[in-house]
């Protein structure tokens, strides 16, 4: 540790580890984008919320910005160090420090990965409900500074929701302790709210009260084929008011051919253009029955045109892999993804809109949507041909989503429904938020983040 | 040929099983619950074999209370031609099952009858051999891979050494193991045309078997909690601790 400036710091947080090996320079330095080269100064471990205090005070002392890291699993850049940055990861504040029987909360570290707190609320009789496919490495602090949202939003909301109390450095190095767990608590500006999807500009949360909910009731997935884009929402419309969905999420026949490539087992034997996953509760007969009337109120009406249903858990979720299994599938081909939504009644005719546009920029392009249409959110990821390199393949895509993120002004949409902002969507986000606003979350910043250390150039 | 096909319920193989506070059994309620996988296995190789032509029938049958009756319209709406429903409300040990399946083994005359090795809820792995015996046909266990053939039967058995190959006499039994085939998705439209397919009720008590239990169950209880380890600061207090417990 030759840097004076880390010798500091190693003397003022002693409980903090830090990294300075290349490899490690580069694990802890990127996330799942792989547009930069990870270039941050050092990486720090902390294992309590001082050592999170004296680093910050550290960095405004020696101007040194923070990234601060969870699982890196972002697709938008949000936790990427290519400036000299020190990242702070969360690896060692990754326990579950406390679970209240009467409240229902477990307040955990940052750095605890989601899949983790399913798994604690489940030991307890309860759920954390908010989840997604990289449930294994993302961390409950990236949920938090991201809103994250997932699979089960239509039911459960997004991350918000659940977060009872936050306790939260801010970019001056001030521990402040949000909201401790109150159900009610008109006392003022909810700054926890403040915090959630801030993506790491205000400061750090060193430690999270999340709320848990009573354990789901049993459940079946259906997936069903689809002959054409309008007749989503219809199937959508009638699944909705016949059955409680625990998720609704649509895909096309292109995802599904790459999902097949990757080995999953086919559900049909001929090809459609869409597909939709529901899962909904199942707990009785009556629920069950009311899934075929669904089913068969679709099939007469002609939305659907065949439909399998899960007969047990491990066929739900082999049935789940062939939508959890798209960004798998897509990986090795680089994608350009696009993660927008519009409000849930606007889909048919943006997503009209949006066709029209991907045919006409993108001709010969492999664009593959998938998403949580329950929601309004459309997940479109354009996939790089083998012959065109990396950089012309983005420049090309970026052109495409400025038109995209004009087409999301026109119809209220927003640019990023829940990947974040990050690097990768900051020049669109005037498309979606307005310069008054732009402006007042800068303000907000500067209160927070005076000199501005906290994940700069991030967001905006 | 006809197949016949034990089709058990048991509690979902992804549940968490929670012992009741009483001891007097597993918590069921509001809990889901699944065909036996390897019950699952066994349906779709018969489906199989009747798809290749070795088998026109194939018929399931399931015993327990009236409630089952939605989980054989599964195996019907899967591909299952009919369905035999034995009622009872009582617990039904492999012994008294086995029984069951010769009384309707002598009124079917089945060429085959597949069953899952064990069903996951008491995991005995005894109904299949046990029918063989009863009935006096041949038994091949922990089938992956069976093939049909001039009266015969070729089953590649798992065993702990690999694979074994039995040829066995028709008709005769045939338990299933895991890696036998994957079953497949159940169509929708197909629970809906399931719905006219028959199901025979027959009441266990009305087939003259024994069910007197063999085996008394007198409580369940969780495995004991492993106690947490015990961190120590160096060797010799390692030593003094396995000491301190006899174990040095």
């Amino acid at each position: 540790m030759t840097d004076p400036r880390l010798a500091d710091l190693a003397r003022r947080a002693p409980e903090t580890r830090l990294l300075t090996e290349p490899s490690d320079l580069e694990h802890y330095g990127r996330d799942w984008t792989r547009r930069w080269t990870p270039a941050p100064l050092a990486i720090a471990l902390p294992s309590t919320a001082g050592d999170v205090q004296a680093i910050v005070r550290w960095a405004r002392e020696h101007q040194v910005t923070i990234v601060p890291s969870g699982g890196r699993t972002g697709l938008s850049g949000g936790a990427v160090a290519a400036h000299g940055e020190l990242v702070v990861a969360f690896d060692r504040m990754n326990q579950v420090l406390g679970f209240d029987p009467v409240d229902a909360t477990l307040t955990v570290g940052p750095g605890i990965a989601l899949e983790a707190v399913q798994n604690a609320a489940r030991e307890h009789g309860l759920a954390y409900p908010v989840d997604f496919a990289a449930r294994g490495s993302c961390s409950i602090g990236g949920n938090i500074a991201t809103n994250a949202g997932g699979i089960r939003v239509i039911r459960y909301g997004l991350t918000r929701q659940w977060v009872a109390g936050l306790k939260f450095v801010t970019g001056t190095g001030e521990l402040l302790e949000l909201n401790r767990g109150l159900v009610k608590n008109a006392s003022g500006y909810d700054l926890r709210h403040l915090v959630i999807g801030s993506e790491g500009t205000l400061g750090m949360v060193v430690e999270a009260t999340l709320w848990l909910a009573p354990p789901p009731p049993p459940t079946q997935v259906m997936l069903l084929a689809v002959p054409a884009m309008d007749a989503l929402m219809r199937v959508f419309a009638v699944a909705r008011v016949k059955l409680q969905l625990e998720a609704f999420e649509f895909f096309t026949d292109r995802a599904l051919e790459h999902v097949l490539a990757h080995g999953a087992q086919a559900p049909f034997d001929v090809l459609s253009p869409y597909y939709v996953v529901a899962e909904f509760d199942a707990g009785d007969e009556a629920s069950q029955a009311a899934a075929l009337d669904m089913f068969e109120a679709c099939l007469e009406a002609g939305w659907v045109t065949d439909g399998v249903i899960s007969s047990s858990d491990a066929q739900a979720a082999s049935l789940w892999r062939l939508r959890e299994g798209i960004t798998e599938s897509l990986a090795r081909y680089k994608p350009y993804k696009n993660d927008i939504s519009v409000r849930i009644g606007a889909v048919p005719a943006f997503m009209a809109d949006m066709h029209g546009l991907l045919a006409r920029e993108y001709p010969t392009f492999d664009v593959v949507w998938f998403g949580h249409i329950g929601d309004g959110n459309l997940h479109i990821n354009v996939l790089k041909p083998d012959e065109l390199d990396q950089e012309s393949f983005v420049a090309q895509c970026e052109v495409v989503t400025k038109h995209l993120a004009a087409m999301l002004h026109k119809h209220g949409g927003s640019i990023s429904a829940e990947h974040g902002i990050g690097l990768v969507k900051k020049p669109y986000l005037e498309g979606t938020r307005s310069h008054e606003e732009i402006a007042l979350m800068r303000g907000i910043k500067a209160v927070l983040d005076p000199d501005g250390i906290m994940n700069p150039g991030k967001v905006f | 040929m006809k197949i016949l096909v034990g089709y058990k319920r048991v509690v979902d193989y992804n549940v968490r099983v929670q012992v009741k506070a009483d001891g007097t059994g597993v918590v069921t309620e509001g809990v889901k619950l699944s065909a036996n996988p390897f019950d699952d296995i066994a349906l779709e190789e018969a489906l199989r074999l009747r798809e290749k032509g070795v088998a026109e029938e194939v018929v399931i049958v399931g015993i327990g209370p009236a409630d089952l009756t939605a989980h054989l319209r599964n195996g019907l709406a899967m591909g299952a031609n009919r369905a035999i429903h034995v009622t009872t409300t009582e617990a039904v040990q492999p012994l008294t099952a086995a029984r069951v399946l010769l009384k309707l083994v002598e009124k079917e005359s089945p060429g085959l009858v597949i069953v899952g090795k064990q069903a996951i809820d008491d995991d005995a792995n005894q109904t299949g051999q046990m029918l063989a015996a009863l009935w006096d046909r041949p038994q091949a266990t922990f089938a992956g891979k069976v093939e049909i053939a001039d009266g015969k039967a070729t089953v590649a058995r798992e065993v702990d050494a690999g694979m074994e190959t039995l040829d066995v006499d028709l008709p005769a039994v045939i338990t299933t193991d895991l890696r036998l085939n994957e079953p497949r998705f159940i169509k929708l439209p197909d629970i809906m045309k399931a719905k006219s397919k028959p199901i025979d009720v027959i009441e266990l008590g009305s087939l003259g078997v024994d069910t007197g239990d063999h085996l008394k169950i007198t409580h369940y209880a969780a495995p004991p909690k492993r106690s947490k380890g015990v961190m120590v600061k160096d060797a010799a207090e390692l030593v003094a601790a396995l000491k301190h417990k006899g174990l040095l």
